[in-house]
Formats: structure tokens, sequence, C-alpha cells
């Protein structure tokens, strides 16, 4: 079991050694004379004891007697343990593939290869950034009511839901991906404006108006919305040359915008937003499965499509 | 000997605070360098790289004197007569294939060795024999492994062209008894080499006085760079071997079909020397012969005593050779009951950075014969100190005390 293990480790270490790398030779050969039943005759298992025993002997005594005499146990104990890392490495490196987190959807845990937790952001509605271990515990869509959110491609099989805010960091990061997505696989796209940074809903409520006015052009403004400086959101003036540059009636959108009922209304549809749970933004629905955070473009699409994406 | 000032030329003990202490003891295999052979090595080829004896130019003339030098140095580090009985070889092994390859063998020709001698001395008479169908006799050793010579003398007869011995060897540090050896083959009619590849590190040899035909030793065993080595012949002998490898420098003269070979020991150096080593090769034997192997021979046998009286108080540890350490140089050798050697060897290394050689030496007939796996090499010399030897030992008791 020895040579197995230390295969592993030595392949390992052998990236960045030349003497691991050779070692690591020795250990293969080793192996391919266990797997094939014939008995390791190189001399690197003992090689190997040799040079752990001359180590410990160092430390303990008593340490060095009791692994010499329970060498072929503790070397079984040994590739247990690298047998479960390794089930769990290889875990977490499908989990971070497929959920943007080694640790599962939605894990703000300690990843590797996310070592500042990004893929877990939220902008909240409180001061700070980060989660708690299950953000999506209770996010949910059930019993809230879509049918006022904007959407696009409405019927497809698939749907996409997404709460963001203009003026969010982390949603600005995720809208070019999940527009990308729904330009490529055309799912059900809807989104819910929730402004958690700034205490004015205006451009929640102009989005209603637009949205109203011409679809289309809602969607035009999204994208622009996104993109601009983050300054430009809160200057009414620049909202009203980019609702004109839409080819929108600025005035009469501004009219509707500071219209009571429009108020009544886009408070009903935040009301909706706040049934869902979502601890901040982004949260997107991936055909009902929340995920909190901007992800990477591929998790979105495996979620959407499945394992195998990019093939279709 | 001022231990603290000699260990100041070798730059290997200049260590770094984070470095392990430890001890050097692979002396039979290679010895460590001092920093004037090693200067020597470095100065060849940064002032003076280039040809020796072809080319006319001023660097070529420094090349030829120091080459000319370094013969002459191995010449009286030998007692050879003249320096021109000394010919240059990549190491001992090269020198005992030229001799095997250069003599002009009959069938039935018998070569003479002892039971205990390295590859390069046994596997060389083994193609000879295959190939020219000589026969080997082979002298066995007392039970305490030194030399019989009752045995000896017994196998030697008319018919033994080459007695071809180790003169002190590499698995147990035992000496023969050569200027008698070398008189009873003489007096048969028989040629006599010796290795002396680790006779020539630690004892004063006289080629003259022993009155040996030839005679081979290593560089890389004495100080030397590795690569370079030396065959001492009586200049007659030499003059009558046939050449072994031939090509540039080996002759005065050729025409398409004959050439005429420079006489000894060019007509044995074939293609370009390695002048850089070999300049460094009489550096390394003036500084022995500075040194002074009654200093040298003193230091080893205070080490093989302090080493031998300790190594017999660990229990299942049984030396190889004779037990008086007087008899071994600065060799040990031993085994430990139901302990692999090469555990024994890492484990020392791991633990406490004390290098020795583990396993069968090259001497694997002896191992075969006995039926002993191998065993544990603690080769000493001048510039090991009794500090290093309490490190092995303490070192080895540990194991014994865990395995």
């Amino acid at each position: 079991m020895l040579c197995i293990v230390s295969f592993i480790v030595l392949s390992i270490l052998g990236i960045f050694s030349a003497s691991n790398r050779q070692l690591a030779r020795e250990a293969l050969d080793c192996v391919l004379r266990r797997v094939t039943l014939r008995p390791c005759n190189t001399g690197f298992d003992e090689k190997i004891k040799a040079k752990i025993l001359g180590v410990v002997i160092t430390r303990s005594e008593a340490g060095a007697r009791f692994l010499n005499r329970h060498f072929e146990l503790l070397s079984w104990v040994a590739f247990f343990l690298l047998l479960g890392s390794s089930v769990m490495a290889v875990r977490g490196v499908y989990l971070f593939y497929v959920t943007g987190s080694c640790n599962g959807l939605n894990n703000s845990a300690f990843c590797v290869f996310d070592p500042t937790g990004q893929n877990n952001q939220v902008s909240t509605l409180g001061q700070t950034c980060s989660l708690s271990d299950n953000p999506e515990r209770g996010v949910t869509l059930k019993n809230v009511d879509l049918s006022d959110w904007p959407v696009l491609n409405a019927g497809a099989s698939n749907q996409i839901v997404m709460v963001g805010c203009y003026a969010c960091d982390y949603t600005r990061k995720v809208y070019p991906s999940i527009r990308a997505l729904v330009q490529k696989y055309r799912p059900e796209f809807r989104f819910g404006e929730y402004q958690v940074k700034e205490q004015t809903d205006l451009l929640t409520r102009v989005g209603y108006c637009v949205y109203h006015a011409d679809p289309e052009k809602y969607w035009a403004m999204n994208d622009v919305l996104f993109t601009t400086e983050k300054a430009n959101l809160d200057d009414p003036s620049y909202v009203h040359q980019l609702l004109a540059s839409l080819g929108l009636d600025a005035n009469q959108i501004e009219t509707c915008a500071s219209d009571p009922q429009t108020q009544t209304r886009v408070e009903k549809l935040l009301n909706e937003i706040r049934r869902t749970n979502f601890p901040g933004t982004p949260t997107i629905f991936i055909n009902g499965v929340p995920m909190v955070g901007p992800k990477p473009y591929r998790v979105y699409a495996i979620q959407l499509e499945g394992l195998f994406y990019w093939m279709k | 000997m001022d231990l603290t000032r000699v260990r100041q030329d070798f730059p290997f003990f200049q260590k770094k605070p984070d470095q392990k202490t430890g001890a050097y003891f692979d002396n039979a295999c290679q010895t460590l360098r001092p920093r004037q052979v090693i200067e020597a090595v470095t100065r060849y080829y940064q002032e003076s790289s280039a040809c020796s004896g072809r080319s006319m130019h001023h660097l070529a003339a420094e090349v030829t004197r120091q080459y000319d030098q370094a013969r002459a140095t191995l010449a009286r580090f030998l007692g050879a007569a003249k320096k021109e009985e000394i010919v240059f070889t990549r190491n001992t092994t090269e020198g005992i294939n030229l001799v095997a390859h250069a003599l002009d063998w009959n069938a039935g020709d018998v070569v003479l060795l002892t039971d205990k001698e390295h590859n390069s001395n046994l596997i060389p008479w083994q193609m000879l024999a295959r190939r020219a169908g000589v026969e080997l006799r082979v002298v066995p050793s007392r039970p305490d492994n030194t030399f019989d010579m009752d045995a000896y003398s017994r196998l030697l007869d008319r018919k033994v062209r080459l007695v071809s011995f180790g003169f002190t060897s590499n698995l147990d540090g035992v000496t023969l008894p050569a200027a008698e050896i070398i008189k009873k083959a003489h007096q048969v009619g028989a040629l006599v080499l010796l290795d002396a590849a680790q006779t020539a590190p630690h004892q004063r040899i006289h080629v003259r006085a022993l009155d040996v035909d030839f005679l081979a030793l290593s560089g890389h065993k004495m100080l030397g760079p590795s690569g370079t080595g030396v065959l001492y012949g009586k200049y007659a002998l030499l003059e009558k071997l046939q050449p072994f490898q031939v090509g540039g420098d080996t002759v005065a003269s050729s025409t398409y079909t004959t050439c005429e070979f420079l006489p000894p020991p060019e007509k044995f150096e074939a293609g370009l020397q390695d002048y850089a080593g070999i300049i460094g090769l009489g550096v390394a034997a003036q500084y022995l012969m500075n040194l002074g192997f009654d200093a040298i021979q003193k230091q080893e046998w205070l080490l093989n005593r302090a080493l031998t009286s300790q190594l017999l108080e660990i229990p299942g540890l049984h030396l190889i050779g004779p037990s008086d350490p007087a008899l071994r140089g600065g060799i040990v050798s031993f085994f430990i009951e139901g302990i692999d050697s090469h555990r024994i060897a890492l484990m020392l290394d791991q633990m406490a950075g004390v290098m020795v050689r583990s396993g069968q030496h090259c001497v694997h007939s002896w191992f075969h014969a006995r039926q002993i796996a191998g065993c544990v090499r603690a080769s000493m010399y001048f510039y090991n100190t009794l500090d290093e030897v309490s490190l092995l030992v303490d070192s080895l008791k540990k194991i014994r005390k865990v395995l």
C-alpha cells in the first residue's frame, strides 16, 4: 500500500521537484508490480520506509519503534486516508466546476479555487457583503407571483429569474453572463430590479414604465444601465437622455414613473421580490434553483443545459 | 596532523549554519576534494584550456608543461623509475582492462585472483577467459578474510601468467603482503598487477621497492578529480604491450595502411586527454605527499580503533574482516542481523546526515559465496574526526534499538 500512497503523493510533489519525480517513477514501477500480484523488488518501499523512520527517530524513538512495527497497517490507514481525501478533492473540483464553489452550491466555506469567495458575494440590504454558509435556505419562487415581472421569451421551457440591482457591483459583474445565456439558449427570462444600495426606487419605477411602453426597449435600457458608470444612475438628466436615446418619450416615462399608481404597482413587485427571501443581489433562479452571488457563466449554463452544455 | 587546518582545505566542511553537520564516510567510493585540486582544475579551464603536445602556441606549451609535471608528480608519488612509466587512464578499471587486452595471451595461461576482488578486477579476466581461453584461479582468504599465503603458494605454478590482486580490499580494508606475493610470483615467472585503488590514498607505495610489474589507481579515491587514473607499468613491459585503444596521439605517423606507434606512455593515451583532471590529479598526489602517509595512517587507525570498539557494543553486529582495526586501514564493514544494510544507510543519512555505503560494494562474488545479503561500509579518511565517529555510532545504536 505504501507504494500506491507514495506514488500519488510523489507524483504531485514531482511537479515541483526532479528528485521527487524520480522517486515517483520508482513508486510507479512498484505499483505496477503490486497490481500484477508480483512482489515489489525495486527496494522502493524499503527506501521510503527507511527515510520516514530516519525522520521519526530523531523526534521520538518510541514513535519510530511503533512505526516500524506497524508500518504495513499504518500504510493501509494512510492509503484509505489518501483515498478519502482524493475522493473529497475530486468532489471539490467537480462541485467547483458545477456550482462555482468547492463545497456545493451557494456554500461560502473556503474554496481553494475561489479563495476570496467571489462566486458567493452579494450586495445585501445590510452593510455586510458576506453570506452565511447556507444563504439559499428559504430562498424560493414558490408562492411568488411573477406575472408582473418584466419577461423575455415568455413560455420557453427553461426559466431564468434574476433579482438584481443596477448599482450593485456583483449584479453588474454577472449581468453580461446572464444576458449571453439568454441570448444563446433563449430561456424565459424574468428580471426583478431591487435597489439594495440606494434608498430610491426611481429606476425601478422608470423600468416598470419603460417595460410597459416598449418591452424591447426595456431590455436595451437594462443593458445600458448595467454597463454605464455607477455615478450616472443617480443622475436624473442622464436617465432622461438615455430614455430619449432609446427613442422613448422621456417626459411621458417620467410622468408615468411619478404616477402614484405606478408607485403602487412597483411596490407590489418589490413585495413579490421580497417574498423570495433573497439574501441579496444577485440572486438568480434557474428553473427554480436559487443561485446566490455572481457565479461563472458555466455554472448557470450547466444548471440550464446540463453538464455538457458546451456541446449544444 | 592539524585536523582543523586540514579540514579548512575542504570546501565540503565549510557548512552554512542551516546545513546538516553530518559525516562523510564513503571515502572508499570517492573522497572529498581539497580546494587546491578544485582550483587547479578551474584554473585550467579559466586560464589555459588548450591541447597538450599538439599545438605550438604558448598556451599549449603551458598545458604541456603542467601535464608533464603531473606525470612526474605521479611518478614520484609511486616511486617509479621514470615518468614515462605513468600511463594516464580514466580510472583503475581502465588500467586493468588495458593490461587484460594488451598482454599477448596464450590459451592455458593462468590469471590468479583473490576471492574478494572488486568487479573491476574480476570481470575483465572473466571476459579474457572467454576470449582467449585463459584459466582463472581464485585464492581463498583465511576465515578472517586476511590473505592466505599458503593457499596462494599452492595455486602458484609456471602456468600462472599474471597475478592480479586487489592491493587493499574495498570490502574490508585488508592490505595484502604485496612484496612477498610479488616475490613468489616472479619466482615462477608470473607478472603481477596490483589494483591499488584503495591503497594509493592511504599508504605510501613504492613500486620499485615492491618490484611490481603493473599497478592501477584511481584519482577520485585519492582527492583527485573523477575520471582520472593511472596505470603504472615497468617501462620494458609497457614497450612490449600491444596498444589498447588507438587513434590520435598514439602514433608518430601513419599511411593509409600502416602506422608507427609512439613509445609508452603516449601509445596508450589515445585521443584528447582530460588535461584539467590530470593536472588536478597531480595536485592531489602532491597534497597527499605534503601531508605525509604516516600522519594519514595514524589518523585512520585512530578513527578505526574508536569506531571498531564502539561498534562491537551493538548487539547483533558482525564485522567483516579481521577484528584488529590496524589491519583494516580506514574501512569498517559490518552487518546487523535482521536489518537490511540499505535501510541502515538510508536511516543514517536521513537522521544524522551520516553518509555510508551499503550493499555488496561491487564484490558480489564474495557475498554470493557466503550468502550474505550485503553490509554497511564506513570508510574513513584523514579528515574525519572522532566526533563524526561518535555521531555514526550513536545513530546506529538508536537504529538498533528501534528496528
